[in-house]
């Protein structure tokens, strides 16, 4: 019997077109044995929710650019909430400043890997802590 | 099953969860398998099949959108290949399907293979009967695309659409490879490109030569990016779906279907029975030594090898 | 973001070095090589501002007329937007270079749900004309150019800004705006798109050709390779993916029926500059060439002025780090000296804290500073491509020539730039390529100061700016005001006329400049080719 698959979804919340980062993520992920959706640009916070009840994910990765973070994961965090759905594991990349991971990691998100963290990191993080079982 | 229920109740996150459940294997997944199986047998099964590139995300969205506006309830999965060399997936048919995403009571799913034949996942008809148990009347499943090799999707289905486009090669092959035999309708995508008139009409003559009483193929010329020909693929399906329900041969049909498709399964059952009890035995592994050294032929091996797993 | 790949002894001596074009870079050159690749200086390069302009497209270069230096302002709210604008005007900036929030550049007014959290953040929010009269308010607008950093809705802004250069007097014939109005390479590398590839190429041509007539000191299409490069794309890919791209524009123009030497004289380029230093100016060099030739023998422009690759080669932005940010001082005064070797007519670079906001006050003051030292301290100005005749400079320019060639072959076999695009055949393949450099910097194959090698050093935070939310209710509210105010038969008549013409096929711009005089929302022009043209669907991934 193999490890259990782990299925991810990679998603840009918001206006924001810079989907590089996502990209190479959601490559290095697939690369690893993971099996990866990507959102597409522009998706709304209840679009990505939608997303990963269909698909049953069990990783969440939000690739934000432009400094909402905070704002984002409040209303995913919320939303989640609302579908219970708090066994998916979330994380964070795109360009997140030091200070604010804590606050992000209080609101529920598990790790916070801004551009430039080796991509080596991201996977292990994923694969230690899917939570589904 | 608690799930079970829920799912029966019209809960997509019990649904999404059981289809999961039923992909994973196992015990667990049989029984939840054997659980749904009842709720099913109802719905519209649609399978397309095409080369990649060929268009089926773009036209699965497209025809989902048009079902759903007539207030049908659709559900659609999409298989893609799992990396032989990695493991891993992408599963990008969804996001081509950007409308139909958008749209209330169309459910999407995307499956990886993981290394079953036959251009499906195996867990495909499980995912199958839980959407149908959510109450889906219209399911529409795109095959990996590999070509040839696609005909698992013939027994899963009730109607098969076989799409074709200009550039997808010399319709020799096509004829050889049975795409054609497979389709219970043979769409002509991306019309607008060179050569497609041509194919349009080498396609139909071929249908007609090889058309039966029962078997009665029809070829329609579409351009799903555009949206154009979609209605009449609709009607098209919809008069399959019908004539499949009235007819006493349709009724036989499903009947075949179902042993094809179990019979399919059984194979995989032996092989992977089989292949356990070879794998680490020394007898076999005496047998794979002969055979590397050319002390017997690879028939001999294979013959002596199967009469070990006592079938 | 490094640059070639080393292959090295034990000895840390290098044994090869392969360019991100694919050329090998050679110990040394000397006069064989000249010969090996039948170098011809008539031919080839030829004097700066001859045909094939190699060397430049102006016979004195910087001798004439210094770079014109483009920072980044558009701020938060028109108001801020103004003051910058006049600050960045009083420290010498010549031309102003306008960023604008996301909500404007994805259609959306500040009210709508989408642009939560976005209003005024990346850059100016713009609703209604008012934010604009606003924003240019005492600017010179025959004076000062403006670049707009605008894509999907170009035209819109284009016609808004017709609109407030006749509010305040100004002829529109004397106004010069540069709106970036390159959707194709949004698809590729920005994200910044709306409608589907065809109508939004229309939507191009139509600002090309109103602006040959009633705004003909525009510069109606900036075409930009800087965005793919940025996306992962070889500096060859960058030069070959613009060509077409222009060439693409150039023929919806045609075929209404123009003569190319009308219109194609006010394109302009936007590149990039980071990367191997050498490579980048070989590539400008041959990317001069490959323009005047692609204009002179696909097209048969006949106007030699018309042939001339007018650009702003700059930026630089994925050559910049998080890690010890202050590096990307360094990194932006070599990025300069590459475009000034280059001959770029105008220039920008990414301030060293950029991380997709706007700069701060001081750091646009220091990339600023550090473009006019290179011009005025260095001898920068002194003589036209200092580089040329070099045995090497001109064999990489020539191998350029071929690399890119060789890319635009590819496009054309696959069935052209539009379809590539559509089908996202480009995207998969840059996509593909970042992910092998972000790869090769892991394994140390692609060094990296400051990421994989002399590590050690101060990190400073970088700073993002917080979210205004008192501008954003501001905004809001003044939107608000303006709907109140304006005259609602006025706005649902133009509206009207707009839907007919877009339904029509005809011109649209006519049409967006009465609406916005009657203070229709960027919104509701945009809805309104929403609701015609539908919106693109993002191709096929991986």
């Amino acid at each position: 019997m193999h490890e259990k698959i782990i299925k991810v979804l990679i998603a840009k919340p918001g206006l924001d077109g810079h989907d590089r980062g996502a990209k190479v993520v959601s490559q290095a992920l697939k690369e690893a044995g993971m099996e990866v959706i990507y959102s597409g640009l522009h998706k709304t916070i209840d679009q990505i929710i939608h997303i990963a009840i269909q698909e049953d994910v069990d990783v969440i990765g939000l690739s934000i650019m432009t400094g909402a973070h905070i704002q984002i994961v409040e209303k995913l965090m919320k939303k989640m909430k609302e579908e219970d759905i708090f066994d998916k594991t979330v994380f964070v990349g795109g360009v997140i400043p030091t200070k604010d991971v804590s606050k992000l990691k209080e609101l529920g998100v598990a790790g916070v890997f801004p551009g430039g963290t080796p991509l080596s990191e991201t996977i292990e993080f994923i694969k230690n802590n899917v939570k589904k079982t | 099953m608690e799930l079970i229920k829920k799912v029966l109740q019209g809960d997509e996150k019990s649904a999404a969860r059981l289809i999961s459940i039923i992909e994973e294997g196992g015990d667990e997944g049989n029984r939840a398998i054997s659980l749904i199986f009842p709720h099913t047998g109802r719905a519209h099964i649609i399978g397309v099949t095409g080369a990649p590139g060929s268009g089926k995300s773009t036209l699965i969205g497209k025809l989902a959108v048009s079902f759903a506006d007539k207030g049908r309830k659709v559900g659609i999965i999409a298989v893609d290949p799992t990396s032989s060399k990695d493991n891993g997936a992408f599963l990008g048919d969804r996001l081509r399907m950007r409308n139909a995403e958008k749209t209330e009571d169309i459910f999407i799913r995307s499956m990886a293979n993981r290394g079953y034949p036959g251009g499906i996942a195996k867990a495909t008809a499980g995912a199958i009967y839980v959407l149908e148990a959510l109450g889906k009347e219209i399911i529409m499943v795109e095959t990996v695309g590999a070509g040839q090799s696609e005909i698992q999707i013939y027994s899963l289905c009730n109607t098969v659409i076989t799409l074709l486009t200009p550039d997808c090669g010399d319709e020799i092959q096509l004829m050889k490879a049975g795409l054609i035999e497979i389709g219970d309708i043979v769409a002509i995508n991306k019309t607008d490109n060179a050569g497609a008139e041509d194919l349009l009409a080498n396609v139909a003559a071929y249908i007609e030569q090889h058309k039966t009483k029962s078997r009665q193929t029809r070829v329609l010329a579409i351009q799903a990016d555009k949206g154009s020909g979609i209605e009449n693929l609709t009607d098209a399906l919809n008069a399959h779906f019908s004539f499949l329900n009235e007819n006493s041969h349709g009724k036989d049909l499903k009947k075949i279907k179902l042993k094809t498709f179990m019979l399919a399964l059984l194979k995989e059952e032996i092989w992977n029975k089989s292949l356990n009890v070879l794998t680490g035995n020394e007898r076999f592994e005496g047998i794979v030594k002969k055979l590397e050294k050319g002390e017997i032929d690879p028939y001999a091996a294979a013959q002596m090898a199967s009469e070990m797993t006592g079938l | 973001m490094a640059v070639a790949r080393y292959i090295k002894d034990e000895k840390d001596r290098i044994l090869d070095v392969i360019l991100e074009s694919g050329i090998h870079v050679k110990p040394s050159y000397t006069p064989d090589d000249l010969n090996r690749i039948g170098f011809d200086y008539e031919k080839d390069v030829a004097d700066p501002g001859q045909y094939p302009f190699t060397r430049g497209i102006h016979p004195l270069g910087y001798r004439s007329r210094a770079w014109t230096t483009r920072q980044y302002t558009g701020f938060g709210s028109p108001e801020e937007t103004n003051e910058r604008f006049k600050l960045m005007i009083s420290h010498g900036q010549t031309g102003l270079n306008v960023a604008f929030d996301l909500p404007t550049q994805m259609g959306y007014d500040s009210d709508h749900p989408m642009s939560e959290g976005e209003v005024g953040r990346v850059g100016m929010a713009v609703d209604t004309l008012r934010d604009f009269e606003i924003a240019f308010k005492d600017i010179q607008m025959d004076k000062v150019g403006a670049g707009l950093t605008i894509n999907a809705v170009a035209s819109i802004v284009l016609a808004m800004y017709q609109a407030v250069g006749e509010k305040y007097g100004y002829d529109p014939k004397t106004i010069s705006a540069t709106p970036q109005n390159d959707i194709l390479k949004e698809m590729v590398g920005r994200g910044a798109w709306i409608f589907p590839v065809e109508p939004a190429v229309k939507l191009i041509g139509d600002t090309i050709e109103y602006s040959m007539t009633v705004m003909p000191r525009t510069n109606p299409v900036s075409v930009c390779g800087y965005h793919i490069r940025e996306s992962g794309a070889t500096p060859s890919q960058e030069i070959a993916y613009a060509i077409l791209i222009a060439n693409a524009y150039i023929d919806n123009v045609l075929a209404r029926g123009y003569d190319i030497d009308a219109f194609v004289g006010r394109f302009s380029f936007n590149l990039n500059v980071f990367g191997n230093m050498w490579e980048q100016v070989a590539k400008f060099r041959a990317a001069r060439k490959l323009w005047a030739r692609n204009l002179k023998e696909k097209y048969n422009v006949k106007n030699q002025q018309n042939l001339f690759l007018r650009g702003l080669f700059g930026g630089g932005g994925y050559g910049l780090t998080k890690a010890q940010p202050e590096n990307n001082i360094m990194r932006g005064a070599y990025y300069a000296l590459v475009a000034a070797l280059s001959g770029a007519q105008t220039t920008a670079l990414c301030s060293y804290d950029e991380a997709y906001t706007i700069p701060t006050p001081h750091s646009a003051l220091l990339s600023l500073r550090t473009l006019q030292i290179l011009m005025d301290e260095t001898g920068l100005r002194d003589t036209v491509d200092p580089l040329a005749g070099s045995y090497f400079i001109e064999t990489l320019t020539k191998e350029m020539e071929n690399k890119i060639e060789e890319e635009m072959e590819k496009i054309e076999k696959y069935g052209g730039m539009i379809k590539a695009v559509s089908n996202g055949y480009i995207q998969k393949l840059v996509a593909r390529q970042a992910y092998e450099v972000e790869k090769g910097l892991e394994t140390g194959e692609l060094l990296k100061v400051g990421v994989n090698i002399y590590k050690e050093g101060e990190s400073k935070e970088v700073e993002l700016h917080e979210y205004n939310y008192e501008s954003a209710e501001r905004q809001i509210k003044a939107l608000k005001q303006v709907k109140s105010r304006r005259s609602q038969r006025d706005v649902a008549r133009t509206l009207k006329e707009l839907e007919t013409v877009t339904k029509e096929g005809r011109n649209v711009m006519p049409c967006l400049v009465e609406c916005c005089k009657a203070y229709v929302t960027l919104g509701e022009m945009t809805d309104i080719f929403r609701q015609e043209f539908s919106e693109f669907q993002e191709p096929a991934l991986f």
